[in-house]
């Protein structure tokens, strides 16, 4: 029994020994040192003296890192991303490159990955670009970063992304919603988009999903809509963008940027044209407003439009309730305002609405808006492949008024409806009518159906 | 100067030195942490093919997690999203933090399997049998402990395999009649796992549960030592001579407190060194010839279970990290939902039948575990004699791999049975 016990026991401390100096060993050395040494000695060669130099390479490595409360973001990029506000590092190679053109979006105040996607939290390289596994949001290529700029800046125009307010247009006007759920509202034949952009989807696929669904997505039933490629990015931008992040007041007080495109857009939705004139042209029940940035301030301007009557006791202005980048627009767009653009309005305007117009207006604005278009055609004209369905496709409305009453109608809009089968033994069909009646107020389905019916009326007069 | 670090030595050790018989024993009786050894042992007891040092490994595994359990806490806020980034914090930017974290993870699978297989050594070698009955209850409560201590800490990292194989694994327990829900519900703290499920599942992981394991494993060792010790093959013994006892360490004229055939497991009878009266142990001769003393022989043979143990964790955790997928998100599920791989075998059955698989199964199972020691009334310890015995427990221990490997490898999308070699295309919705 005399062994060798204290022998093997002696061993084994000493192999847990070398263990321990390994596990320390691999925590003392991460690549992020390597890369503050690298960018150090690229520092040093731009001091004079030796002693300068000497003491630019003495600076302890540490984790830099912006902490970005407003964006529940911890951004660490900059621990190897050293020279990124550094206009001296203007030619330094990658990673100590200074980034330029940032405008009023400095690093210290946004971070990184709010624009360029990619894992803030981490100091390894892979990892820190998101290319790994279990990482939602990967770095973006330089083709798609601009889409980024729509996760802050939801409304209106954004400068130099004009795909972000095309994307947003197509999805409200090619019935997307009539499959897709966004921020609470829309189909659920289709998955959800509220997070679109905080999933892993690589931006190519999504682009490539636009120009043909089946091609990439085997068996979904999205119908090709035959977009355009450059429909596509547009769309491919605006699903990046949306996240349903939570935003400090800071960051989504930017929503709307006030660019005078988007005031015009705000002078024509709000009617102003009606009381006011630019120039001479329009009505004269208000002042005209040719120059009236050069005759009050920008403070009383903004003042006027939040509460016209306290400025001027007895306007006759009604309170329009905009918000502050909202009427920063409108006053941009008054400062450049010309009598032509009046011109333009009041001609783009067209007559003045009908109650019944104005009921049909609203019903082909919802037809679009939650995403009957999508199915039933933005011409109402069906056709979508549906297979195993009674004629094998989504049917078209202009028909309609020929076998259903308005009673009829709107209980299959209120209620939904499964699609008659052609082969009673075949599968499902992939498109179905869902039921609407959570979504569409009594009002909007009438105003639908009013719609539905005025189509009617112009297909059976043209035969 | 000597005198004086020998005397500041001897006020700490105050025993005799070790190359004495004396100063063996004393070193065991003297010392709170070591007095739950005998001061000397078979040399059966310490025969590695009998025990495989199991019930050790799982102890020491349960250290290894107590210590990197404890520093791991020093970084970790029970609270969503904040307990994740915790997670990332660890990985990226605390010093050793994914080494520390890996051990523990690690260390707590090891853990899982081990108690598993001491279980069985503990069946197979017929270690349950009288007088033994009750520690193996007790042990089958260290089993289920052990399970719920890293079901738990399952939850804490927040990520999506965490609420995932959480939120199903409490699902199954949901199945039980009458009582389920309500049961989920108290342990959740809600109807779905959120933020008030991590922080009750943080208090269990880290007070509640680790209290309760620490205090069953006390009696547990209390148990075995007075029980007879550890556990030796006592069907390999000769059998023995001659039935008189002999008394050891002390003087002849005191006769033997009891008379009578001596039990082959009981080694003790030593209470009455504290107070300073004579060593006595009544054991037959043959016996005497087969005992050593603990000291050095267990203590280095349970010293080296302790480095194998410890540098397996560590040269693991040096090359394979915990595993750590996207933050938690209940709006995505991801297909196949699993629980924790020791629950997969239940969730397959699961899969089958909810109210068999899920309730029925697993109560019976327990009730059954718990009750072997009492309705197995073959007093022998002989494999030969207890081949029915030996042939139901390896089928329900093969069932149970069975059912785990088929639930963590055959399982794909859907629950659909597909071999681990097909790689199966994520559908893209």
């Amino acid at each position: 029994m005399r062994s060798r016990l204290p022998q093997i026991f002696f061993a084994l401390s000493t192999l847990a020994l070398a263990l321990i100096v390994a596990a320390v060993w691999q925590a003392s050395t991460p690549s992020w040192k390597t890369c503050q040494r690298n960018f150090l000695q690229l520092e040093a060669q731009g001091e004079p003296s030796a002693v300068t130099k000497a003491a630019v390479l003495a600076t302890p490595p540490e984790i830099h890192q912006v902490m970005l409360t407003g964006l529940q973001r911890v951004d660490r990029c900059t621990t190897c991303h050293l020279g990124v506000d550094d206009p001296t590092m203007k030619n330094a190679p990658e990673p100590f490159r200074y980034h330029a053109g940032l405008g009023p979006h400095i690093p210290s105040r946004f971070g990184c990955t709010i624009c360029h996607g990619g894992q803030g939290l981490a100091t390894e390289k892979d990892a820190a670009h998101g290319k790994v596994d279990f990482w939602q949001t990967p770095l973006l290529t330089r083709d798609y970063i601009r889409a980024s700029c729509g996760r802050c800046h939801k409304e209106g125009d954004v400068p130099g992304v004009p795909e972000l307010t095309e994307g947003r247009h197509l999805f409200e006007t090619q019935g997307c919603r009539g499959c897709h759920k966004l921020n609470g509202v829309g189909g659920s034949i289709g998955p959800d988009l509220t997070e679109e952009g905080a999933n892993r989807r690589s931006p190519e696929w999504l682009e490539h999903h636009f120009l043909a669904p089946n091609a990439v997505s085997a068996g979904s039933p999205m119908p090709n809509f035959h977009f355009t490629t450059e429909q596509a990015r547009a769309l491919t931008y605006y699903m990046l963008s949306l996240t349903n992040e939570e935003m400090g007041t800071y960051y989504s007080s930017v929503r709307l940027i006030p660019s005078p495109e988007y005031g015009r857009q705000l002078f024509v939705e709000k009617n102003c044209i009606v009381c006011h004139a630019i120039g001479g042209i329009g009505a004269k029940s208000g002042p005209d407003l040719l120059g009236v940035t050069k005759q009050h301030s920008p403070e009383w301007l903004d003042e006027q439009l939040v509460n016209p009557d306290l400025v001027y006791p007895g306007s006759s202005m009604p309170e329009y309730d905009l918000e502050t980048n909202a009427r920063k627009a409108l006053v941009a767009f008054m400062a450049s305002a010309t009598a032509q653009d009046a011109q333009e309005i009041l001609s783009g305007r067209g007559h003045a609405l009908t109650p019944e117009d104005a009921a049909i207006e609203a019903g082909k604005r919802d037809f679009a808006r939650f995403g009957c278009a999508g199915c039933h055609g933005t011409e109402l004209q069906g056709g979508l492949p549906n297979p195993n369905a009674q004629g094998g496709e989504v049917p078209s409305l202009l028909h309609v008024s020929d076998d259903y009453t308005k009673d009829e109608i709107i209980a299959v809009i209120r209620n939904g409806r499964a699609p008659p089968l052609d082969k009673a033994s075949g599968p499902t069909p992939p498109l179905y009518m869902p039921s609407w009646k959570s979504l569409l107020s009594e009002e909007d389905i009438h105003q639908i159906v009013d719609f539905l019916w005025s189509k009617q009326q112009k297909s059976k007069e043209s035969w | 100067m000597m005198n004086l670090i020998r005397e500041f030595w001897q006020s700490i050790v105050r025993r005799d030195p070790l190359s004495t018989d004396k100063g063996k024993s004393e070193l065991v009786f003297f010392n709170v942490w070591l007095h739950v050894h005998p001061a000397k042992v078979k040399k059966q007891n310490l025969r590695f093919k009998h025990t495989f040092y199991l019930g050790f490994i799982t102890f020491f595994l349960f250290v290894i997690l107590l210590t990197t359990g404890i520093a791991l806490m020093c970084y970790y806020r029970p609270y969503p999203p904040q307990a994740y980034q915790d997670m990332k914090d660890l990985q990226f930017v605390v010093f050793m933090g994914p080494f520390l974290r890996a051990m523990h993870r690690w260390a707590a699978h090891g853990m899982v399997i081990c108690v598993f297989l001491h279980m069985c050594r503990v069946f197979y070698t017929g270690s349950y049998k009288k007088p033994r009955q009750f520690n193996w209850v007790i042990g089958v409560f260290l089993l289920l402990l052990t399970l719920s201590l890293s079901f738990t800490g399952y939850l804490l990292p927040w990520d999506q395999l965490a609420y995932w194989a959480i939120t199903v694994g409490t699902n199954i327990g949901s199945y039980a009649p009458i009582v389920g829900g309500q049961l989920r519900e108290l342990l959740l703290g809600g109807h779905s796992v959120g933020e008030a499920a991590l922080l009750r599942f943080y208090v269990l992981h880290v007070a509640v549960l680790p209290t309760l394991i620490i205090l069953l494993t006390i009696v547990h060792f209390w148990r075995v030592r007075k029980d007879g010790g550890l556990s030796r093959p006592v069907w390999k013994l000769k059998p023995s001579k001659t039935e008189t006892l002999v008394t050891i360490g002390s003087p002849l004229e005191i006769a033997p407190l009891k008379t009578g055939p001596a039990s082959k497991d009981k080694t003790y009878g030593l209470m009455e060194v504290v107070t300073g009266k004579p060593i006595f142990e009544t054991v037959t001769p043959e016996e005497e010839e087969d005992a050593v003393f603990s000291y050095p022989y267990a203590f280095f043979r349970e010293a080296i279970a302790l480095m194998v143990t410890v540098t397996g964790i560590m040269a693991i955790s040096l090359f394979f990290h915990a595993p750590l997928e996207e933050l938690a998100n209940p709006a995505k599920t991801p297909n196949p939902a699993k629980a924790p791989w020791y629950f997969l075998g239940l969730q397959e059955l699961v899969s089958h039948s909810a109210l068999l698989g899920g309730v029925v199964a697993p109560a019976l199972m327990v009730i059954v575990l718990l009750a072997i020691p009492y309705y197995d009334r073959n007093s022998s310890r002989r494999p030969s004699d207890r081949k029915w015995a030996l042939w139901l427990f390896s089928i329900f221990v093969v069932a149970n791999l069975i059912l785990i490997v088929v639930g963590t490898f055959f399982r794909g999308p859907g629950w659909a049975l597909i071999p681990p070699w097909v790689h199966v295309v994520a559908g893209a919705e």
